[in-house]
């Protein structure tokens, strides 16, 4: 089994991400979609750090996961003061910013 | 033994400075007594600012292209990195100077703490007595030292790596406005799901490009372009994803969406820093993963780049004359600026990059003024950004009101502003290096964009002030130094810009 | 491969074992005795059992914090390990920048500590 199926999984789960942050509307699902295609950004990468045979993209992968958390936990700040205020998680309540 | 990687540590000082004040800051925010917070917090954070400046021009003397590349080989200190990081450092002082303005409104534009819930009692006595939140200092510093990383790093991993340095503290800033506070919540939360959304594409571009080039130093990204083995799907793929990372930052149409809401829903001030760093860091960061990292596929990808610039002008233009609020306003003319920034890319070459650094200071300064004076126009509620309640402003307040007129004349681009030169400049870029179709484009979108902006002056001097016309409040120290210091750039860079010019001319050179 | 290999790990286990067995066996000795009637309830995390908890299944907003912190805390540990398995080979540089890391992370903790984010109350 070639390497190159694990990089077609990592760009389906990145499309199912991508798909799902304009498809849904609770902010924490939006949020686990971001979540799921850096994922699949890490599973790209130790991929290819195995096809290249170099140990970089592990590295890479690395410094993707600590990114990521220090997103989540900003981010799960953000939404816990908009749900506390609105009772709300959905994107489309927050709606008084337009025109 | 693992042979350890060279470090200049005088060329990566300013970082250094950045990052250990922004760690001090946090350590004065768990020590210092509430009541001195402020003043030292602004202090220091201005200290840590000048003397980063201070290596950040001692570096300049002596850089050469034996010695920009360091740190093992991820950062690279370059007279343009140089040039970028001290405009920011310049760019960031002045909207430091504006975050410490306290006497417009006790605490100044910053919640006490914005964890507390909105309308509760609570927050009702947090709004009348308590001081702001001092750990914006902190927050800015975190930010500005990742801009200046940005802007200098020769890998993509530490560049996706700065880029959320300084976007995460910049989200949490959003959220922190004293008044309107619903508003300002629902900016820092688009912000930071439409924000997240475009690292995730810049991150899964890094990975792709990583698999095509098997390193992501710009140097073997260009060496393996220029070589053009392997599957090049996956390097222009790859390519693709990352300038939609960088295209979000910039805030290039079709992603410009967030840039309204959040430039309305921030407090002021942080709208002013992000309108000023986060677009010269972002555009730094673009402009070298484009000359130095894919300079290798021939500009292949200008015709698409070309596209995305001439919508984001007429984007820009046309939306900026259907708003009703000033900051709204603003944002959109700031997207229709990132669009004439992207046509001096696209003219390539080294006065195609003279321009973009030249605009880049010049629209900064402007802006950072403009947002300052929106600061000053207030009534019971905070600031009143509401068009209709400009008018007739010219008769409460010549000066501020002809301040702002100049300010708007900048950006409409009128001879004798820094608007004229840098939109001169780049225009003057662009036909030199081939791309007339682009400039025709641009100067169509100044026409329209010249409207809404003559529209605000008409407003402010021909009408008669109302009831509801809000006063103009003296600025402090702080606000009315950040107002001079970018009025008097907005003349002198229009009048005698040649400095600068010159300046940036020196410092359009990358090196791989 | 020879089973003195294992030794360590043999090692850490009793470490282990003999740790918990002189907390257990210190406590009675050392610490204060005082009833409580949630000492006695069973044990679930930190939530109270059931019957659901006040408010139909909504948990107090400071078990995220908690939560906040221990994720920011705990992903720190992702740059100790590649460390520690070359400590060796990384030497004393090596050393040094993570003495400084985790300084830096120490900072956050200051702040966390000061601020009261450390208080259930």
């Amino acid at each position: 089994m070639t390497p190159m199926w694990y990089i077609v999984l990592a760009a389906v789960l990145f499309s199912i991400g991508a798909v799902g942050v304009l498809v849904r509307r609770n902010a924490i699902v939006l949020f686990m979609c971001v979540e799921l295609m850096l994922n699949a950004a890490n599973l790209a990468l130790v991929t290819f750090s195995r096809i290249n045979g170099t140990l970089d993209g592990q590295i890479m992968a690395f410094f993707a996961m600590v990114v990521a958390a220090a997103e989540v936990v900003i981010g799960l700040a953000i939404i816990m003061l908009i749900f506390r205020t609105r009772r709300s998680a959905s994107v489309d309540d927050a709606n008084l910013l337009k025109y | 033994m693992v042979k350890l990687p060279p470090m200049d540590y005088a060329a990566i000082m300013p970082l250094l400075i950045l990052f250990g004040a922004a760690c001090l800051g946090v350590l004065i925010e768990a020590f210092v007594p509430r009541r001195a917070r402020n003043i030292t917090q602004l202090l220091f954070s201005l200290a840590a600012v000048i003397a980063a400046m201070v290596f950040v021009v001692k570096r300049a003397g002596n850089v050469t292209a034996a010695n920009a590349i360091t740190a093992g080989g991820a950062i690279t200190i370059d007279k343009a990195a140089l040039f970028l990081q001290g405009s920011l450092l310049v760019l960031a002082f002045v909207s430091l100077l504006i975050f410490g303005e306290r006497t417009l409104e006790q605490g100044g534009a910053f919640v006490a703490q914005a964890a507390v819930t909105v309308g509760s009692e609570k927050d009702k006595e947090q709004a009348a007595k308590s001081l702001g939140s001092t750990e914006v200092y902190p927050l800015a510093l975190f930010s500005l030292a990742g801009m200046l990383l940005f802007v200098a790093a020769n890998d993509l991993l530490t560049m996706f790596v700065a880029l959320e340095v300084f976007s995460l503290p910049l989200y949490l800033l959003c959220a922190l406005a004293r008044r309107k506070r619903l508003l300002s919540q629902e900016a820092a939360l688009k912000y930071f799901l439409l924000g997240a959304y475009a690292s995730a594409f810049f991150l899964f571009g890094v990975a792709l490009v990583y698999g095509y080039a098997k390193a992501v130093d710009f140097a073997s990204i260009h060496t393996a372009a220029a070589v053009g083995a392997g599957n090049i799907t996956l390097l222009i793929t790859g390519l693709g994803l990352l300038a939609i990372g960088l295209l979000f930052k910039v805030a290039a149409a079709p992603f410009h969406v967030w840039t309204p809401d959040v430039y309305q829903g921030a407090p002021t001030p942080v709208t002013a820093f992000m309108a000023a760093c986060t677009k010269a860091a972002a555009f730094g960061g673009l402009i070298r993963v484009l000359y130095v990292g894919f300079d290798g596929l021939g500009w292949q990808f200008t015709p698409v780049l070309g596209a995305i610039a001439a919508l984001t002008v007429m984007v820009g233009a046309v939306l900026a004359v259907t708003q009703t609020d000033l900051k709204r306003l603003l944002a959109y003319s700031s997207v229709a600026n990132a669009g004439y920034l992207l046509i001096g890319v696209l003219a390539g070459g080294q006065l195609g990059l003279q321009s973009v650094l030249f605009y880049l200071v010049a629209y900064g300064l402007t802006v950072i003024a403009a947002f300052a004076l929106i600061t000053l126009v207030r009534d019971a509620d905070g600031e009143a950004t509401h068009l209709s309640r400009w008018a007739g402003l010219g008769a409460r307040s010549p000066l501020f009101a002809g301040i702002f007129t100049f300010l708007l004349l900048a950006f409409a681009g009128i001879p004798l502003t820094s608007g004229f030169m840098a939109k001169l400049s780049v225009f003057g870029a662009a036909v030199d290096g081939g791309q007339t179709w682009l400039v025709i484009f641009g100067v169509i979108s100044s026409i329209i964009l010249a409207f809404p902006y003559l529209r605000v002056v008409v407003m402010m001097w021909l009408s008669e002030p109302g009831e509801s016309t809000p006063s103009v409040s003296l600025p402090g120290v702080l606000t009315s130094t950040a107002l001079g210091v970018g009025t008097i750039a907005t003349l002198v860079l229009g009048v005698a810009p040649g400095l600068l010019l010159d300046l940036a001319d020196k410092a359009a050179a990358f090196i791989r | 491969m020879s089973l003195s290999a294992y030794v360590p790990i043999v090692g850490l286990f009793a470490l282990a074992g003999a740790f918990g067995l002189f907390s257990v066996a210190a406590a009675p000795f050392i610490g204060p005795r005082r009833f409580n009637r949630a000492k006695l309830d069973a044990y679930e995390c930190g939530i109270e059992p059931t019957p659901q908890p006040i408010g139909g299944g909504r948990f107090p907003v400071k078990f995220y914090l908690t939560a906040m912190l221990f994720i920011v805390f705990d992903i720190e540990i992702i740059f100790l390990y590649p460390w520690a398995v070359s400590f060796n080979m990384l030497g004393v540089f090596g050393f040094v920048e993570m003495v400084i890391f985790i300084i830096t992370v120490f900072i956050a903790y200051t702040y966390v500590w000061r601020r009261g984010g450390l208080d259930w109350d």
